[in-house]
């Protein structure tokens, strides 16, 4: 028989016990990967907007807290573009509209100039891309059609306005792919924004520099007082909603810790409680109280890892139940890569160490016959 | 001069709880090869003397020594690990593990591969008569079978000693005498030597020298 063996069987003899610890465990587990999942893939859709259009510089007003709430006067466009290192630019609308009768809140609605940068990287999937001239037409995001029940030359009421789908797109982004796309004089009217933008995008001429960049958006921000003018990367990383999401994942994994670490602690405070007698009689038998140690920690260890497994396969479920699911859709992009795994692993052995620590030092400095006579 | 594999000096224990004092001054010498058997009304003193030398708990005052080396300045796990077997009353059998695994417990702290353990735990359960039941889990053997794997894993090491609280204690009169039995012959095989706690007068007539305990103190040996 192996030492790890006994564990084992320690684990397999009391199966009620063993299932609730890790079904507990495992539900901590799964939210963390979840909720980290979401986060991670709503910064990696994000990320994938700006290079596929070879956008290297946002320019959106400076202290604001939600880029969305960024708003400039479009006509500063022309001074931006005099600065030197410019080597085009856009403005861009965003804003977000909702389509109750199909159960979507906050789909992102985005103004642009026909024929601008912004129209790189976009995939016409059926019917044409936005021109010069165009009125009251929309193209549709993949998943926004998708979700509606739309297709190209139906007409689509948006914020109680009608508007004909001319175009259904896609690019790499979940976000564009959820939303739709207008021509940015429409979507100012309708929101009574005329002639606001949230921000600029500009691209450089020397887009690969990252030191280049940041010092034309210094030279932008001092022609243009008032904006602030950032790499794409840094303007992301700065973005309220994946601060939010990063947030809500980093204090799920807190409260999954607290509560994981005091489930593990009382499934090993009564396993060491119940077992004073067998602990006593290995102490009589001359086992070494490091060996005591290494036996409860072995089982807290040994209940992390089933943890770990299980809760990845809930995570697993749970995102693809996520995707399935209407009112996810389009919004979150969840990914499940190797390193969120990885924050899995690490979770199930803190939380193994933190729940079996004190009662395998407790069970380790039983005396045998007081051990003992616990029978 | 005699050779006394282990010996007792003025052995006192006082538990704090209640200001129990169980042993008074007890001295006790016990010869390699011999089989001993303590006896008493309960509460005598007699399973703490047990214990004490066995080193499963530390007198208030006095000396045990093994081999003429006293205890206190042993490796004290080591001791109980490679020096003794311990037999108790109720078994103290692990309930998760077959009667092979419950063999090779003690045999963690030796230096034998997991191979020789296993081959060893096999021999020790064919001399107790229990080779065909060796994969039970120890809660599907009968009493006297469980005694019988208690007694294999107390020898799972090769001690030179066998401790025994009131061994026969659980057992009917049947499994009584072939547990007496077996011990006899495995102490003759091994050269072992025997200290045996029991209320039997059939135990003690097992042994080579009975000692008798009252309140503390050895009163008749």
């Amino acid at each position: 028989m192996r030492f790890s063996t006994y564990i084992l069987r320690n684990m397999l003899g009391r199966r009620a016990r063993t299932t609730l610890t890790v079904l507990g465990l495992a539900v901590g587990i799964a939210a963390v990967m979840v909720l980290t999942g979401i986060a991670w893939g709503f910064e990696r859709s994000f990320q994938a907007i700006y290079p596929a259009k070879g956008v290297d510089l946002i320019v959106v007003r400076a202290g604001i807290g939600n880029q969305l709430s960024s708003n400039l006067n479009v006509n500063i466009g022309e001074t931006i573009r005099g600065v030197s290192g410019v080597l085009d630019l856009a403005p861009s609308l965003m804003d977000t509209v909702s389509f109750e009768d199909a159960n979507l809140v906050a789909v992102l609605a985005s103004g642009w100039v026909p024929e601008s940068i912004l129209f790189r990287g976009l995939r016409i999937l059926d019917g044409r891309t936005l021109k010069t001239g165009d009125g009251r037409v929309t193209l549709l995001g993949r998943v926004l059609a998708l979700n509606l029940g739309k297709k190209m030359g139906d007409m689509l009421s948006v914020a109680g306005e009608t508007f004909e789908v001319v175009g259904i797109f896609e690019t790499e982004s979940l976000f564009e792919n959820g939303g739709l796309i207008m021509p940015i004089q429409e979507l100012q009217k309708m929101m009574g924004r005329g002639g606001q933008v949230t921000g600029f995008v500009v691209a450089a001429v020397n887009s690969g520099d990252a030191e280049s960049l940041r010092a034309l958006g210094k030279r932008i921000e001092a022609k243009v007082p008032g904006v602030a003018a950032l790499p794409t990367r840094e303007y992301i990383a700065a973005d309220l909603q994946i601060r939010l999401s990063k947030s809500m994942a980093w204090a799920t994994m807190a409260v999954a810790l607290v509560l994981g670490s005091v489930g593990m602690l009382n499934t090993m405070v009564m396993a060491v409680f119940e077992r004073t007698g067998e602990i006593g009689l290995l102490r009589a038998l001359g086992w070494r109280r490091s060996r005591i140690l290494a036996l409860i920690l072995g089982e807290a260890i040994g209940l992390g890892l089933l943890g770990v497994v299980v809760g990845s396969a809930f995570a697993w479920i749970g995102i693809r139940l996520l995707l399935l699911s209407p009112n996810a859709r389009g919004f979150v992009d969840p990914q499940l890569p190797p390193s969120i795994y990885g924050i899995g692993l690490v979770m199930g052995a803190v939380l193994s160490l933190l729940g079996g620590l004190y009662p395998a030092i407790r069970a380790a400095s039983l005396e045998p016959t007081e051990a003992l006579r616990h029978d | 001069m005699t050779e006394f594999i282990l010996r007792g000096e003025a052995l006192t224990r006082t538990f704090p709880d209640g200001d129990v004092r169980a042993l008074r001054g007890v001295s006790i010498q016990v010869q390699a090869g011999e089989s001993l058997a303590i006896m008493g009304a309960s509460g005598s003193g007699k399973t703490t003397l047990l214990h004490l030398l066995g080193g499963l708990d530390r007198p208030t005052s006095g000396e045990v020594f093994f081999e003429g080396k006293p205890l206190a300045g042993l490796n004290i796990d080591a001791f109980r690990a490679r020096q003794l077997g311990f037999v108790f009353q109720s078994f103290h059998l692990i309930g998760t593990l077959s009667a092979v695994e419950n063999v090779q417990i003690p045999m963690f702290e030796s230096d034998l591969s997991r191979k020789a353990r296993e081959n060893r735990a096999l021999s020790l359960l064919d001399d107790v008569g229990l080779a065909h039941r060796v994969n039970q889990r120890t809660t599907r053997l009968s009493v006297g079978e469980r005694q019988r794997v208690a007694i294999a894993r107390a020898l799972a090491n090769q001690p030179k000693l066998i401790l025994a609280d009131e061994p026969t204690g659980n057992l009917d009169s049947q499994n009584q005498a072939e547990v007496l039995t077996l011990l006899a012959r495995l102490r003759q095989q091994h050269g072992l030597t025997l200290i045996m706690v029991t209320h039997s007068p059939e135990v003690a007539a097992s042994a080579d020298r009975v000692i008798i305990m009252k309140d503390g103190l050895i009163v008749n040996t």
